[in-house]
């Protein structure tokens, strides 16, 4: 199976290890995966904010880049999330709709692309941790992928696996709302990383690099034991 | 007390919830209790997705046609011997009342949980001219005596304060000798209460949903203090937000079940009342004479606009019950009655950016709301329109913001860009990292490592990671 | 009935219409068909016994005591709930049902002879009966629709049958023939319409009401009996 991958601005940038570990998982299930080499960043940082003839530019640029592609696959919940929002944002555009939507119905996060599409729920992959996992809230709420990453780190073999507490609460990343926001962002980021500790984990799960990088930050800041990992990077271990 | 509450600056707001450490303990467990309660009523009726279609395609559906609606609901008021009042700003409103009030010669007035007579600042009005105005929810009428301390929660005002403060506030305010287990509290609230509502000339009320092909009122309360309102004094006055209106009693029935549910998890609150007219000839209790007073005081302009969705709002609070933003700062540091994300979507829709411009970005986008809606308004989404709204049309968002966002569009909507800037930024960097984090960034990157680290830019990019091994592969 | 006044209404609906971006309504408009409707699939086929313990669960989560009994043994079970209320005095609506369902011995005789006053609505005396309902022990009414799902009976006020009732007294009884039971408040909503479609006017005051009066405003603790009554007895008559 022919499959594009979208890795991503913050992977491409700061985690190109998360963006390794998809590429090798990806094809240890048999997928031949292209990288389109004009992706940027899929828009949601300044329409977000309210930007919208300038996130609009950078949407259409990336219709274009996957135009030619089969299945687009993403190792960001969010980031999945926003290229199904494109027909919103150009509902009633003759030209960029009906192109917004052939990328929208092509695109799925990793995790669901591997339970969906490739219909596997056990990836083959080992690592004796004991772990728990942040359901980040666009991958969940918007994109609807709410079992497909359990489905899969539940048959990581030496996994063990305690669910996070209020897991339905935000972490208080939500872009640039962690900088304008940053003393609200302080206190939930906190109060993510108590739930955190309290599972006893040593390894914090996510499918999302914006939420990773800012409970890991904090994590880091405040020097807690435990090790945050991207779910590529988990699924692709073979200890 | 109006819709705006105090007149401190956004931030200093938010920093005193962010202090107030019994006010965020007090709003986390109440937060987790009304989200189960709303998540267990939900699961037991099995289609509660449908449900909320439902409630949504029922609110569109009347609001798309209010002024057909309102004119069947007036009239039919009228038939049945109720007076009506349409008001098109706070000021006509109260001038309206305030005259009831005079020509009845009444001092006494009860009321019972109302969002919009807040909303005109009702009870100055009335103060203004002698009146005695009391609240009869229990938690509106703890935050009366403690000197009209201002809501924080749209369905439980007093919910930022816990029982020992309210001990002493009836304590020195009435002279309570009792303890401050609920029970005393409220049987203490009760015995107060009995007495003004027999005393009670007027009762005021609000509206949960008029019926337009009946001319019914609906209220819905757990305490019974709508139905004392109502059954007690000879004049009964319903103030109601001309967007709280239903078709028939058959639509009325499904967004009530939704409300209670989504509201507090009940099936139905311990009383539903609905009310048609004054009393009927031969009825012994209820009103003599029945006013109706509809107001718009800044919905029309929401009217016809891509906000319009935030008219189709029941007043829940489910929203509220699980907003991560609202946990953390709680309902006063949105400077408005209406807080939580309907309240950011509202108050600057009624208010205006000058005063709620920092409202729409006081929230992550996490979609909790949208999610909890019972009738699917897409909250999230509409403050996005609010950012888009402040960014092109009001000139209010910051130069730096608006400055990086045409770097953003550089950067992204070509690749030429996006790849000479990714491959600077480690280089760039590199002078503010230490052990592969960063510490202390420059510019807009301080805010972000005031608190947690930055992660140090790969030294390598995954693209050429990528473009690297496909050259090795041919190679090979 | 003379007919309310009012007032500003074609300024203000005009100026909604042109906010809605078209010109006032001026033609009938008919509810869309609702693509959905899942009200009607709540209990859908429960039989009258079925309903009755959906009814009794849901008491439980209201705090509200439900006794099911037959006809005969009614004024037996009434007079007990009464005097386990403490007796002293009761309040009742004006209400054939009342003697139909054989209780006019026990208002008359029974309760008086254990000192416990008995008062019957009476229109003729206007607002006394309100000062009375406010200092009665217990408020006893028949049940006009009863509600499974919510535990709710639903009580359409006038004339003989005051609001106060239900409302003034320390506790509160309700009587709930079998045959009362719905499903749910869809099932009074839609009776309610169609009497209002043909014509017939519904009730000054209609109450649904589900269990004692509570509120959770306090540390959302839930408190049982705020401004109404404090305890509530549903009784079940298998009248059918």
């Amino acid at each position: 199976m022919k499959v594009s991958l979208f890795v991503t601005c913050l992977i491409d940038m700061f985690q190109s290890d998360v963006g390794r570990d998809t590429v090798e998982l990806l094809e240890h299930l048999g997928c031949e995966v292209d990288f389109p080499e004009g992706q940027t960043c899929c828009g949601q940082p300044a329409y977000n904010s309210g930007y919208l003839k300038e996130s609009m530019e950078s949407m259409k640029h990336m219709i274009n880049v996957f135009q030619d592609s089969e299945y687009v696959v993403t190792p960001s919940g969010s980031c999945g999330t926003m290229f199904h929002e494109y027909p919103n944002i150009f509902a009633g555009d003759a030209e960029w709709e009906p192109k917004a939507i052939e990328l929208a119905n092509k695109t799925y996060e990793l995790t669901q692309f591997i339970v969906e599409v490739l219909k596997v729920e056990d990836v083959g992959a080992s690592l004796p941790a004991r772990a728990t996992y942040h359901t980040s809230c666009h991958m969940t709420r918007l994109l609807g992928v709410k079992e497909a990453p359990l489905t899969l780190l539940k048959n990581v073999k030496g996994l063990e696996f305690t669910e996070l507490p209020d897991k339905h609460n935000c972490c208080g990343f939500g872009g640039t709302f962690s900088v304008k926001m940053s003393q609200i962002s302080e206190h939930m980021v906190d109060e993510k990383v108590r739930h955190v500790e309290s599972t006893k984990a040593d390894i914090l799960v996510g499918a999302d690099a914006g939420c990773l990088m800012n409970i890991g930050g904090r994590i880091s800041r405040t020097g807690k034991p435990i090790e945050v990992m991207h779910i590529a990077t988990v699924l692709n271990s073979r200890k | 007390m109006g819709m705006k509450i105090g007149t401190a600056a956004f931030k200093e707001r938010v920093d005193q919830g962010l202090s107030d450490s019994f006010m965020r303990g007090a709003v986390s467990a109440a937060q987790g209790r009304l989200r189960d309660g709303r998540l267990n009523a939900a699961e037991e009726l099995g289609n509660w997705e449908d449900w909320r279609s439902h409630g949504e395609e029922i609110r569109k559906h009347t609001l798309e046609h209010l002024d057909y609606y309102l004119e069947m609901l007036v009239d039919n008021v009228s038939k049945r011997g109720g007076h009506v009042f349409f008001a098109q700003t706070a000021e006509e409103a109260n001038e309206y009342i305030t005259n009831v009030v005079k020509k009845k010669g009444a001092k006494k007035i009860v009321k019972s949980k109302s969002m919009v007579t807040e909303e005109i600042s009702m009870n100055e009005a009335l103060e203004k001219i002698g009146c005695d105005v009391v609240e009869s929810d229990l938690g509106e009428w703890i935050l009366q005596v403690d000197d009209h301390d201002p809501p924080s929660h749209i369905v439980a005002p007093a919910l930022h304060k816990n029982k020992e403060q309210i001990r002493d506030v009836f304590r020195d305010k009435l002279g309570y000798k009792n303890s401050e287990k609920p029970e005393e509290l409220a049987l203490f609230a009760r015995e107060q209460l009995r007495e003004e509502f027999l005393a009670a000339e007027v009762g005021i009320t609000g509206c949960n949903f008029a019926i337009a092909d009946s001319g019914t009122v609906t209220l819905v309360t757990n305490e019974g203090n709508a139905r004392m309102a109502t059954t007690l004094p000879k004049t009964q006055i319903t103030v109601m937000g001309m967007e709280r209106i239903v078709p028939s009693w058959e639509e009325m029935e499904v967004l009530v079940s939704l409300l209670t549910r989504a509201a507090v998890g009940q099936k139905l609150t311990s009383y539903i009342t609905a009310l048609t007219g004054p009393k009927g000839e031969g009825d012994v209790d209820g009103p003599e004479e029945f006013h109706l007073v509809v107001v718009d005081n800044g919905r029309s302009k929401i009217l016809g606009t891509e906000f319009q969705e935030a008219l189709h709002c029941i007043r829940c609070a489910a929203c509220i019950n699980v907003c991560p933003v609202y946990r953390h700062v709680g309902g006063h540091s949105y400077g408005s009655i209406y807080p939580g994300p309907i309240g950011a979507v509202l108050s600057p829709l009624l208010g205006g950016y000058d005063d709620y411009k920092e409202l729409p970005y006081a929230s992550t986008l996490c979609a909790a709301c949208t999610e909890a809606c019972p009738v699917k308004i897409p909250l999230h989404e509409l403050l996005i329109k609010h950012r888009q709204k402040i960014v092109e049309k009001e000139g209010k968002a910051p130069v730096f913001e608006s400055l990086s966002m045409k770097a953003f569009r550089m950067g992204t909507a070509s690749p030429t860009m996006y790849n000479i800037g990714s491959k600077l930024a480690p280089k760039m960097m590199k002078p503010f990292v230490k052990e592969d984090k960063i510490a202390n960034g420059p510019g807009p990157l301080k805010n972000w490592t005031s608190i947690r680290d930055f992660p140090a830019p790969s030294n390598e990019r995954f693209r050429d990671w990528f473009k690297n091994r496909e050259k090795e592969e041919s190679k090979s | 009935m003379i007919k309310g006044t009012v007032t500003n209404k074609d300024s203000f609906l005009n100026h909604v219409a042109k906010s809605l971006g078209r010109p006032r309504t001026s033609t009938r408009i008919e509810k869309p068909v609702w693509k959905y409707s899942p009200q009607q699939e709540v209990f859908k086929g429960y039989s009258q016994d079925e309903l009755v313990k959906v009814l009794k669960l849901q008491g439980e989560r209201i705090h509200t005591d439900v006794i099911e009994t037959l006809v005969k043994d009614l004024p037996r079970a009434l007079e007990n709930v009464v005097m386990g209320y403490g007796g002293d005095s009761v309040v009742t609506w004006a209400d054939p049902r009342f003697e139909e369902f054989g209780l006019t011995m026990l208002l008359n005789e029974g309760l008086p002879s254990k000192q416990v006053d008995v008062h019957v609505w009476d229109t003729e005396l206007g607002d006394k009966n309100t000062e009375i309902a406010e200092r009665a022990n217990v408020g006893i009414t028949f049940s006009d629709t009863t509600l499974a799902e919510s535990g709710t009976v639903v009580l359409f006020n006038g004339k003989g049958k005051g609001r106060a009732v239900s409302l003034l007294p320390a506790t509160y009884i309700a009587i709930i023939p079998k045959s009362t039971i719905v499903p749910r408040m869809t099932q009074v909503a839609e009776k309610v319409h169609r009497d209002n479609q043909n014509g017939e006017q519904v009730a000054s005051c209609v109450n649904f009401i589900s269990g004692p009066s509570n509120s959770a405003d306090i540390e959302m603790n839930l408190i049982v009996g705020v401004h109404g009554p404090i305890k509530a007895t549903y009784i079940i008559v298998n009248d059918k």
